[in-house]
């Protein structure tokens, strides 16, 4: 089996044990956290979000048919 | 440049569904410009419990030429009020398949939250000219708290410092 490969498994199992046994909480300090990112320029109603986007797989393979080359075809 | 979700929100837009994006692409917007802060290869639309409005989502996503799939089979044809009000009644999620691997779900359930909340505090994005109504960050977080998946607890354990993070950067804008 490939090394990177079994390097992602592994994460992947590493990453499942943890989700088991974590426990999150919501606290005070973190809902003010999210309140100044909120409240950040960029994040107000109405502002636009025409950057380049790489957050999904659609975006990025979007990305990609854009950006990417062909070879002229022959 | 179209943003994937371009493809979906105008014909939303032009039939005037009332949505919101949520889920961790929506907490995604609230990131650094053109970075996900997580990674999903989804985008997640919560629609009120209103079968007329989604018969207009279904339409708009024909309009767009974009599949439409309850579970592992196409959704049913006609995609009439009738279909609507059984797909509401079972709470039933329809997935949206696009070009680039676009995949979008149409869900009636956000945990922990009824549309009218959200709605009623939701901001907008706008791409490509295009309005997208999405939910306060706050009710994304909350909402992964109530649903407490293993993949919402893995989101919530980095979420703070990826957001800690975000605010010692300078805004550009």
């Amino acid at each position: 089996m490939d090394k990177d490969f079994e390097r992602v498994l592994r994460g992947l199992d590493e990453a499942r044990e943890f989700a088991k046994t974590y426990r999150f909480e919501m606290t005070d300090e973190y809902r003010a956290l999210i309140a100044r990112v909120e409240a950040l320029p960029r994040n107000r109603s109405g502002a636009h979000r025409n950057e380049r986007w790489l957050g999904s797989r659609a975006g990025r393979r979007a990305l990609r048919a854009r950006t990417t080359r062909r070879a002229p075809a022959l | 440049m179209t943003h994937p979700l371009s493809a979906v929100a105008r014909p939303l837009a032009q039939r005037c569904v009332r949505y919101v994006l949520i889920g961790v692409s929506g907490a995604n917007l609230y990131g650094p410009a053109g970075q996900a802060v997580f990674t999903t290869e989804d985008f997640d639309l919560f629609l009120p419990l209103d079968p007329d409005n989604l018969v207009q989502a279904w339409a708009a996503c024909e309009d767009a030429g974009l599949d439409l799939w309850s579970g592992s089979e196409l959704l049913d044809k006609p995609r009439d009020r009738w279909l609507a009000e059984r797909v509401v009644q079972r709470r039933a999620v329809t997935r949206v398949a696009g070009p680039d691997d676009l995949l979008v779900d149409l869900t009636l359930v956000m945990k922990g939250f009824d549309f009218e909340t959200v709605w009623n505090a939701h901001r907008e994005f706008v791409f490509d000219d295009v309005p997208v109504p999405t939910a306060r960050l706050l009710h994304i977080v909350e909402s992964k708290q109530a649903a407490g998946r293993d993949k919402d607890k893995l989101f919530l354990a980095t979420h703070y410092d990826a957001l800690r993070q975000l605010l010692e950067k300078p805004d550009p804008e």
